[in-house]
C-alpha cells in the first residue's frame, strides 16, 4: 500500500498521576477510524468495570479522524470520550465542540489525547508539537473559561489553541462542559478533568496534513462538486426559507434564511444575505442568518457576522455586538447558537418583562445566559437544566429541599419579573456549592436526591428520555419509531441529526419519500409528519444507517448537523445528494480507496463496539429492558387519539417493542435482548471484545 | 460625494494600472469605500462606520483583488485551499493568504482583547494578502534572488530549486506573508493563483478581472481607459 496519508500517526498519552507522556501508534485503530471509535475501544480494554466517571482510574479520550485538518467542508469537530457522570450507570458517552482544536491538535502532530490518572494539584498541558509538558496551573484554578484560555495565550501565544474547563468542571459537576475558543463546548465530561485536575490544554503545532500524494488536484475537484452542487444550508436544509426567483420550493422551517434586505446588520458596513442560489460557493456562507432564526428579526440589526467551526463554509453561529451586557458587567459581545441561546430562556419561566419571547429582553437573556453559561463551563444537558430548574419550582420541591436560608438568599424575584439581571442570579448559584447547584447532577442523580416522581417522569414536555435519564432529543416527533430508535441508542441525549437533517431538509414530503426508498429500500421507511403508519423494516433500515452514520461522523471526524449529504439543493440534481461523499474524502485523505459500503461497514462496527461498551458497563446484556427503554409519554399523549391516526405523534407500546426487534435484527444482535451475539462481534472484526464479554458472562 | 469616491477610486486604480503595465511591478492597496464596493456589487448598504478596518483593493496585473473584512466568517478555508492547491497539504502557517493568525486576537493581542479585534473580542478578523509590492523587499532580501516576477502571472514567484528556506524573505517583508515551509525548507509565497477568492464562501475575498471590472464601470456610467 502506499504511504497512508490522513491521520498524524501518533496518539499521546499523558499520565496525571505519574506524570509520564509517551506517544503510540494510531493505525492500530485504524479500522475504527478515530475520534469515537479510538475513545470507545480504549475506554472499553482499558478502563475497568464499574468504574465511575470520577474515579482515578476512568480515562478521558480527545481524538479526531482523518479528515480532520484536511479541509473536507464541516470538519471542525473534536470528539472527547469517557464515562458519562449524568448516566446512571456512568456508562460511555461522547461530547463534541466545533472551532480550531481538533485541526490544531492534528497540527500539532497527534490524531487524539488520552489522559489518565488525576493529578494531585491543579495542571494544564502544554502542547507545542513534540514537546508537551505538564503545567501548574494553580493560579488558573478558579477562573472562567475565557480569562484561562487568554492566560494561556499569553505563555503559548496569540495562535495557540487552548480548552479549558470553568469552575462548573472544578467542582466536579455532572453537567460541565470543556470549552475552546470562547463558546465551542463539549457537554458532559468537564467535571471530569475537573477530578484529574487538569485545567486547561493549548495546542500549537507546525505539521501539515497531509492528502495522499497525488490526490490535490482530485481534492479540489471534490470539493468543488461538494460546494456547488451538494452543500444547502445549517442542518443541510436544500431549500430557502422565502420565497426565491431562483428556488423551485421553499419552506418557513429551513435555516437557509438569506434574503435580499436582510443584513448582518451590525457588520462595518453591513453586509446583505442576498440572494444566495443553489450553485453558488461563494455564498454558501451567507445562505444561514442564523441570529434572526434563533433570536428572531430584533437580532438583525445586532449581527456583527455568522460564525462557525474551522473549515465549515456553514456559519450556524451568530456572532453578536449587544452593549446591554455591559450593564451586567460583560463586554458587549455574544455568540452562540442553537441549544445554548435557548436553553438561558427556558430558565425565565415567568416569560420576560417587555412580555415578547422574540423582543431585545429574550435577546438579552439568550446572549447573556450563553456567555455565562461558557465561561462557566455549564453544560445545558440538551436544554434539560431549564426543564429541571422549571419541574423543581413550580412543583414546590425546590423550595422544599433547599434549606431556607438559601431559598431566601436566591433572588427569585428576578425570575418572578423576567429580569433578565436572573440570569446572573441563576448561573451565579449554580456553580457555588450551596444544594441549588444540584441541579447541575443531571435528571437521574437529582431525582435520586430530590424524589421528582413519576409526574416528572411521566410529563409530557419535560422530555426526559428512558431509563437512562436523558432528554429527548429528535425523537418520535422526528420520524416516529426512526426517531425513537435513535433516541434509544445512546448514553446521553442522542445527539444524532442524520435522520432529523434529511426530514427538515425543506423538501415537500412526496420527494422526501422519493430519496427514502433510494436510499433505504422503500418509500414506506419516511411517514409524513404527525400521520404515521406501523413499523415496517425500511424504518429499521432508516434508523440503523442514521445511527451509523452519526457514528461514522464522530469518528472521522465531521459534522452531523450537517453530514451526511442524503439531499442537496440541486434541482438538475432532482434534489439528489451523495450518501458516498465521506468514503470519497476518506480516499483522498488516506490514500486507502475505499467505497461507501467498506465505510459503512467500519461504521456499523464503531455502533457495535458503542453497545459492547454499554453492556460492560451497565453489566447486563438486557438491553431491551434495562437500557432501550421508551417513556411512557411516547405513549399516552393525545389521550384521545390512536396511533398511527393523522395529527398526533404518539406510538404503539407493542408495535415499539417490534421496532427494536427489527433494529436488532439489522445489527446482526441477539433480537431478545438487544446484546451484539459473538457472531456479529467477530463479523465485525470484533474478537477480542467478544472473548472480553465472554469473560464477564455478558454474551447472549 | 459618491461620484467624486468612485471618480477618486477609478483615477487611482487606472494610474496604478499605467504604472503596472510601465514597470512590470505592483503596488499597495487602495482603501475601498462603501460607494465603490456598491459599484463593484461587492456591498449594498451605506451606512460604514469609521472606526471599522477598511476593504481594501490591489491592482495586480490580472485584475483587481478586494478584500472585505466584514464578510470574513474565520473559517479558514482560504487558508485550506491555498495549501491544498500549492503544497498538497494544509496548514496554516505555510498558506499564502493569512487569516488564522488573526483569528483569536487580531493583529496583536493586548490586555483589552476582549474588546479589540479576533474571535475573543469583536469578531473582525481581517484576511491578509500578498501585495505583490512594486518594490518587493522579499525579492531583494533573498541571497540566493530565488524570487523574481513571473512573465505570465506577473507574481513574484519563488523559484524553489534556489530557495535554501534562510526566511530572508519573511523577515524583509513588513507583512511578514511568506513563510518558510519548516517540512520541505522552502519559501511559500503568494503565486496569484486566486484559489483563496476563489474559493471564499462569503466573497470576503474576490478577484475581479480587468474585463469584468471594465463591464462593471461601463454598466454604471464610468470607464477605466
Amino acid at each position: 500500500m502506499a504511504n497512508i496519508t490522513g491521520w498524524q500517526g501518533s496518539l499521546l498519552r499523558v499520565n496525571l498521576t505519574t506524570g509520564n507522556i509517551k506517544t503510540e501508534d494510531t493505525m492500530k485503530y485504524k479500522d475504527l477510524i478515530g475520534g469515537a471509535g479510538i475513545g470507545y475501544k480504549i475506554i472499553f480494554d482499558e478502563v475497568p468495570q464499574g468504574t465511575k466517571a470520577f474515579d482515578e482510574a476512568n480515562k478521558v479520550v480527545i481524538a479526531v479522524g482523518p479528515l480532520t485538518g484536511t479541509a473536507a467542508p464541516c470538519s471542525g469537530r473534536t470528539n472527547i470520550t469517557s464515562l458519562g457522570p449524568t448516566n446512571p450507570y456512568h456508562a460511555i458517552t461522547d461530547s463534541h465542540m466545533g472551532g480550531n482544536f481538533g485541526a490544531w491538535l492534528k497540527f500539532a502532530g497527534y490524531d487524539g489525547i488520552i489522559i489518565e490518572g488525576a493529578s494531585k494539584t491543579p495542571v494544564w498541558l502544554k502542547i507545542e508539537d513534540d514537546k508537551v509538558s505538564i503545567e501548574d496551573a494553580s493560579s488558573l484554578w478558579g477562573k472562567g473559561t475565557i480569562d484561562t484560555e487568554h492566560a494561556i495565550n499569553e505563555i503559548m501565544g496569540k495562535e495557540a489553541c487552548v480548552a479549558s474547563i470553568g469552575p462548573a468542571g472544578e467542582k466536579q459537576k455532572n453537567l460541565a462542559s470543556i470549552v475552546n475558543s470562547v463558546n465551542h463546548s463539549a457537554g458532559g465530561h468537564g467535571g471530569i478533568l475537573g477530578a484529574k485536575k487538569l485545567k486547561a490544554i493549548g495546542i500549537l503545532g507546525k505539521r501539515s496534513v497531509h492528502l495522499a500524494d497525488e490526490n490535490a488536484q482530485e481534492w479540489l475537484k471534490l470539493n468543488e462538486y461538494m460546494m456547488k452542487d451538494i452543500i444547502g444550508a445549517n442542518n443541510q436544509h436544500v431549500v430557502p426559507s422565502t420565497p426565491q426567483p431562483w428556488a423551485e420550493y421553499h419552506n418557513p422551517g429551513s435555516r437557509w434564511t438569506a434574503q435580499l434586505g436582510l443584513f448582518w446588520g451590525a457588520a462595518n458596513p453591513p453586509v446583505e444575505t442576498g440572494e444566495c442560489a443553489a450553485g453558488d460557493k461563494n455564498k454558501v456562507g451567507l445562505r444561514t442568518q442564523k441570529a434572526v432564526f434563533d433570536l428572531g428579526p430584533i437580532a438583525e440589526e445586532r449581527t456583527v457576522k455568522m460564525g462557525g467551526c474551522y473549515s465549515c463554509p456553514i456559519r450556524c453561529q451568530s456572532n453578536m455586538y449587544m452593549p446591554e451586557l455591559e450593564k451586567y458587567g460583560l463586554t458587549p459581545y455574544a455568540t452562540s447558537t442553537c441549544i445554548n441561546y435557548s436553553s438561558p430562556a427556558s430558565a425565565m419561566l415567568k416569560g420576560f418583562a417587555d412580555g415578547d419571547t422574540k423582543g431585545m429582553d429574550a435577546m438579552i437573556v439568550k446572549c447573556l445566559g450563553s456567555r455565562l453559561a461558557d465561561d462557566y463551563g455549564i453544560w445545558s444537558n440538551y436544554g434539560q437544566l431549564g426543564r429541571d430548574f422549571k419541574f423543581a419550582y413550580t412543583s414546590g420541591k425546590l423550595k422544599e429541599v433547599l434549606p431556607k436560608e438559601e431559598y431566601n438568599s436566591i433572588n427569585f424575584d428576578l425570575m418572578e419579573k423576567g429580569d433578565p439581571a436572573w440570569m446572573v442570579e441563576y448561573y451565579g448559584n449554580l456553580i457555588k456549592d450551596g444544594e441549588f447547584s444540584h441541579l447541575l447532577d443531571g435528571p437521574y442523580w437529582l431525582d435520586q436526591r430530590w424524589n421528582f416522581g413519576k409526574e416528572y417522569w411521566d410529563g409530557y414536555g419535560y422530555n426526559v428520555w428512558s431509563k437512562m435519564a436523558y432528554p429527548k432529543h429528535h425523537s418520535n416527533e422526528a420520524g416516529a419509531q426512526v426517531g425513537a430508535l435513535i433516541n434509544v441508542m445512546f448514553n446521553r441525549d442522542a445527539n444524532s441529526h442524520t435522520h432529523m437533517n434529511f426530514i427538515g431538509a425543506g423538501l415537500p414530503i412526496e420527494l422526501l419519500k422519493e430519496i427514502a426508498g433510494e436510499v433505504w429500500g422503500s418509500p414506506d421507511a419516511l411517514d409524513a409528519p404527525k400521520n404515521y403508519t406501523p413499523m415496517n423494516e425500511y424504518k429499521a433500515k432508516f434508523a440503523k444507517w442514521s445511527i451509523d452514520r452519526n457514528f461514522l461522523h464522530d469518528s472521522i471526524t465531521l459534522c452531523n448537523w450537517v453530514w451526511p449529504m442524503t439531499v442537496s439543493p440541486s434541482k438538475s440534481r432532482n434534489y439528489r445528494g451523495d450518501t458516498a461523499l465521506e468514503s470519497k474524502f476518506f480516499s483522498l485523505a488516506t490514500g486507502i480507496e475505499t467505497s461507501e459500503k467498506d465505510l459503512d461497514l467500519m461504521s456499523e462496527r464503531i455502533a457495535t463496539l458503542h453497545r459492547a461498551a454499554t453492556i460492560k458497563n451497565m453489566n447486563t446484556i438486557d438491553m431491551r429492558n434495562e437500557h432501550d427503554t421508551i417513556p411512557n409519554w411516547v405513549f399516552d399523549v393525545d389521550p384521545d387519539m390512536k396511533p398511527f391516526t393523522e395529527g398526533t405523534v404518539k406510538l404503539d407500546r407493542d408495535d415499539m417493542q417490534l421496532a427494536l426487534t427489527m433494529l436488532y435484527k439489522e445489527y446482526g444482535w441477539d433480537e431478545k435482548t438487544g446484546a451484539p451475539t459473538r457472531a456479529a462481534l467477530e463479523r465485525l472484526g470484533l474478537k477480542d471484545v467478544a472473548d472480553e464479554l465472554e469473560k464477564l458472562n455478558l454474551l447472549p | 460625494m459618491l461620484q467624486r469616491e468612485i471618480e477618486d477610486f477609478i483615477e487611482k486604480v487606472r494610474s496604478r494600472r499605467e504604472f503596472l503595465k510601465m514597470s512590470g511591478k505592483g503596488i499597495a492597496g487602495i482603501t475601498v469605500t462603501t460607494s465603490v464596493l456598491n459599484l463593484m456589487g461587492c456591498s449594498n448598504t451605506e451606512t460604514a462606520n469609521q472606526d471599522a478596518p477598511k476593504a481594501a483593493a490591489f491592482v495586480i496585473p490580472t485584475g483587481l483583488i478586494v478584500s472585505e473584512p466584514n464578510k470574513c466568517t474565520g473559517c479558514q478555508r482560504c487558508e485550506m485551499v491555498c495549501t491544498v492547491a500549492n503544497d498538497g497539504k494544509i496548514h496554516p502557517l505555510i498558506s499564502r493568504v493569512k487569516i488564522a493568525r488573526n483569528f483569536n486576537y487580531g493583529k496583536e493581542m493586548t490586555d483589552n482583547y476582549r474588546e479589540e479585534n479576533g474571535y475573543y473580542g469583536n469578531f473582525v478578523m481581517t484576511p491578509e494578502t500578498c501585495h505583490q509590492c512594486e518594490d518587493a523587499k522579499c525579492a531583494a532580501a533573498c541571497p540566493q534572488k530565488a524570487i523574481n516576477q513571473n512573465e505570465t502571472t506577473k507574481a513574484w514567484t519563488v523559484d524553489k530549486d534556489k530557495c535554501v528556506g534562510c526566511g530572508a524573505c519573511t523577515a524583509a517583508c513588513p507583512w511578514n506573508m511568506p513563510t518558510v515551509d519548516p517540512e520541505t525548507s522552502k519559501s511559500t509565497k503568494c503565486i496569484l493563483c486566486g484559489a483563496c477568492a476563489d474559493n471564499c464562501i462569503t466573497g470576503a475575498l474576490k478577484f475581479i478581472p480587468w474585463e469584468k471590472f471594465e463591464a462593471m464601470l461601463r454598466r454604471n456610467g464610468y470607464r477605466l481607459s
